[in-house]
């Protein structure tokens, strides 16, 4: 049965803006699985919200949709989809707004919550769940209603392989029930099992197939592949005894039985599944997370305390478009050349090399997902830190910018630059040199497979 | 008999319903009672009311509350003040500075106890009994967001110390600096919020709100566990 269509649908954010979406043309039925894939910022997650209905601008074209059709729409972060404390609450809020009396609601979210495999209290806080949990309570809130069509979009970037494996026999089985999914997807070949039809969206044209980039960028630099490579390797610039790792009153988070060392010059990850502690390890190196606990860690041969290290040291967080605050993105990568007295000039050099100095004069709030991320680690590297730390720059990059970042960081390392970077799936990419494993409540070096697979 | 023990249970079962959210109510008028009396009262009466906020506090720290966001904020509040009616006004003025943050911090103390004590949603419900839903929806999520706004904000000022903002505490003592926290900081920060707010509408929006005339409301008792 047919669930919704779109006939020669064209759809903008602005007159003078160019166009999102141009003649396109959908089917979904009962049963279905499809998934769109294509580069950041090309309209997929407008086009999930158009199919949503919750997209609040003028169109042309048709949109057919069948008379009762629900649609249930969860979003990339679920951090900012959650609109109550509690896990009944959360997922008792579309109920609410049907008007469902309350005493009727509590079979329906402790199903929904089953469906997704949430065996949780009610009462749970919200905060207290991994990522996983938080985007499978996101399904549990939209399958309370069960929903017709379910709309997805980049599950795979926010969930960790476990997640995912997760997500993909709970989807099977909503699938087997008849109802139709949308995956927007960057890594389609990760939901291959339940995926029936391929469409790639570019330049807001919806073709079938799978997409892949034609573009990719020139990953490697002569400049500076040629010069005398690793004569800094050796010196130990981040070095950590034994150590047990908590928050204050919390219990033991992962324990490090033989420490580790970053060295001048060295790409190291550190892989762990969400919630298992990467990022508070990568915050406490960088000076930025304090406990009372004080852990035997010398950074460039100090005790890590925020802002001592200056320019010699670089922390990519997550979401990084949150530290954009200039006008345009020369001014947002001059920021930190002008406050550690570097040349200036550097900024406009580095956007010159990654070919993005069409950028340079735009608001940094304009660019892409991709873009914005890009120039956040492009800043980072203009001042030529010798370490950086970086967590999980490559989630929900397509594989264009996906070369870029390597670029950047081969180019870094080159340098002499130590980078850590966290990621929840492992990275095997040549220009890895170890792994550092945080799995089962332990960090230990783990050998790497060599090869390379895009984890974006 | 069924049918009856049936009835007693649902009776039970509303009769809880109805005080908690009658419990929430009184709490809400409380507070707003409480933080209004912070301001009006003559400086006289404003150790009693100490008195009764240092109950709530006590409270709150039972129910797992974190007072250290307040306190921080009575600290810096109190020492902007101090040293603006230092440079104003003189020593013999110092002590109806501290006053005045004194009755800034007893009217907050009461919002943040109710923050611990009551869930967002019961406050919700409580507003939409003579506040249009909508309205009542942003108080509710607005309460909600406050721990992920106080992380955001965290993280943005550790971001912008890490690229070398003069937003370090010692570089805030130089006044000429505060600028630069208003610009790396709470630019940032609206602007994170704007996001925000534009997806928890769509979020709202894609789990049907504004969709049923009088919305019902959900009520966890503790011992609806799956």
């Amino acid at each position: 049965m047919k669930l919704l269509a779109l006939e020669g649908v064209s759809f903008n954010y602005g007159s003078q803006l160019p166009t999102v979406l141009q003649e396109v043309n959908l089917a979904i039925g009962t049963g279905q699985c499809h998934c769109v894939s294509g580069p950041t910022g090309s309209g997929k997650s407008s086009l999930l919200n158009l199919l949503a209905g919750v997209l609040n601008r003028p169109h042309e074209g048709d949109i057919w949709r069948y008379p009762q059709l629900v649609t249930g729409l969860v979003m990339q972060d679920p951090q900012t989809q959650l609109l109550r404390q509690t896990v009944g609450a959360e997922v008792a809020f579309a109920l609410e707004n049907l008007g469902i009396p309350a005493e009727k609601m509590l079979p329906k979210v402790q199903l929904a919550l089953r469906r997704v495999g949430l065996y949780l209290r009610l009462d749970t806080q919200v905060s207290t769940l991994s990522l996983g949990q938080k985007y499978r309570l996101m399904i549990a809130a939209q399958l309370v209603c069960e929903p017709h069509l379910l709309l997805l979009d980049e599950p795979w970037a926010q969930l960790d392989d476990h997640g995912v494996s997760e997500l993909l026999v709970v989807l099977r089985n909503l699938i087997q029930d008849g109802m139709a999914l949308v995956l927007v997807e960057h890594n389609a070949a990760a939901f291959a099992e339940i995926i029936q039809h391929y469409w790639q969206l570019e330049v807001g044209k919806l073709s079938e197939g799978i997409y892949t980039v034609n573009d990719a960028p020139q990953v490697e630099a002569p400049a500076w592949r040629n010069q005398p490579k690793f004569e800094h390797l050796g010196k130990v610039l981040v070095s950590a005894e034994a150590f047990d790792f908590g928050f204050d009153a919390c219990p033991m988070l992962f324990a490090c039985p033989q420490g580790f060392q970053l060295q001048a010059g060295e790409i190291v990850t550190l892989v762990g599944d969400n919630g298992s502690g990467k990022t508070s390890l990568l915050k406490t190196i960088a000076g930025v997370l304090s406990s009372r606990q004080r852990l035997p860690l010398k950074v460039l041969g100090r005790r890590p305390k925020l802002g001592i290290y200056g320019a010699e040291l670089g922390l990519l967080m997550q979401r990084p478009s949150r530290q954009l605050f200039e006008t345009s993105v020369l001014a947002e990568m001059q920021f930190s050349l002008r406050r550690f007295e570097l040349p200036k000039e550097r900024a406009a050099q580095m956007l010159d090399e990654l070919d993005l100095f069409s950028l340079a004069q735009l608001s940094p709030h304009k660019l892409s997902y991709g873009q914005q991320h890009l120039i956040a680690l492009a800043s980072l590297a203009c001042l030529r830190p010798k370490v950086l730390l970086l967590d999980d720059p490559l989630a929900g990059m397509d594989k264009h910018y996906y070369g870029k970042v390597w670029y950047l960081l081969k180019r870094l390392s080159s340098q002499g630059c130590a980078i850590l970077l966290s990621s929840h799936r492992s990275i095997e990419h040549s220009a890895v040199s170890r792994q550092l494993s945080l799995r089962n409540g332990l960090l230990v070096e783990e050998l790497i497979e060599t090869g390379e697979r895009y984890v974006g | 008999m069924w049918a009856s023990c049936r009835r007693l249970r649902a009776l039970r079962h509303w009769s809880y319903e109805r005080r908690e959210t009658a419990l929430c109510a009184l709490s809400l008028l409380l507070v707003c009672v409480l933080s209004a009396c912070a301001f009006v009262l003559p400086a006289a009466l404003l150790l009693p009311l100490a008195g009764l906020n240092g109950l709530l506090v006590i409270h709150g720290l039972l129910r797992r509350g974190s007072i250290w966001g307040v306190l921080k904020l009575g600290l810096v509040q109190l020492s902007i003040t101090l040293s603006l009616y230092l440079i104003l006004y003189g020593v013999e003025h110092l002590a109806q500075g501290a006053v005045v943050v004194a009755r800034i911090i007893l009217a907050t103390i009461p919002g943040w106890w109710l923050c611990i004590t009551a869930a967002p949603e019961r406050i919700g419900e409580v507003l939409s009994a003579f506040l249009p839903t909508k309205w009542a929806f942003v108080v509710a999520a607005s309460l909600s967001l406050l721990p992920y706004m106080a992380d955001e904000i965290r993280e943005i000022y550790q971001i912008q110390c890490l690229r070398g903002a003069r937003i370090t505490p010692k570089a805030l003592r130089n006044p000429k600096n505060w600028s630069e926290l208003v610009y790396c900081v709470l630019f940032p920060v609206l602007i994170q919020l704007l996001k925000l707010s534009r997806q928890m509408a769509v979020a709202a929006q894609s789990r049907h709100f504004g969709l049923a005339q009088r919305p019902t409301h959900w009520h966890s008792s503790r011992d609806k566990n799956d």
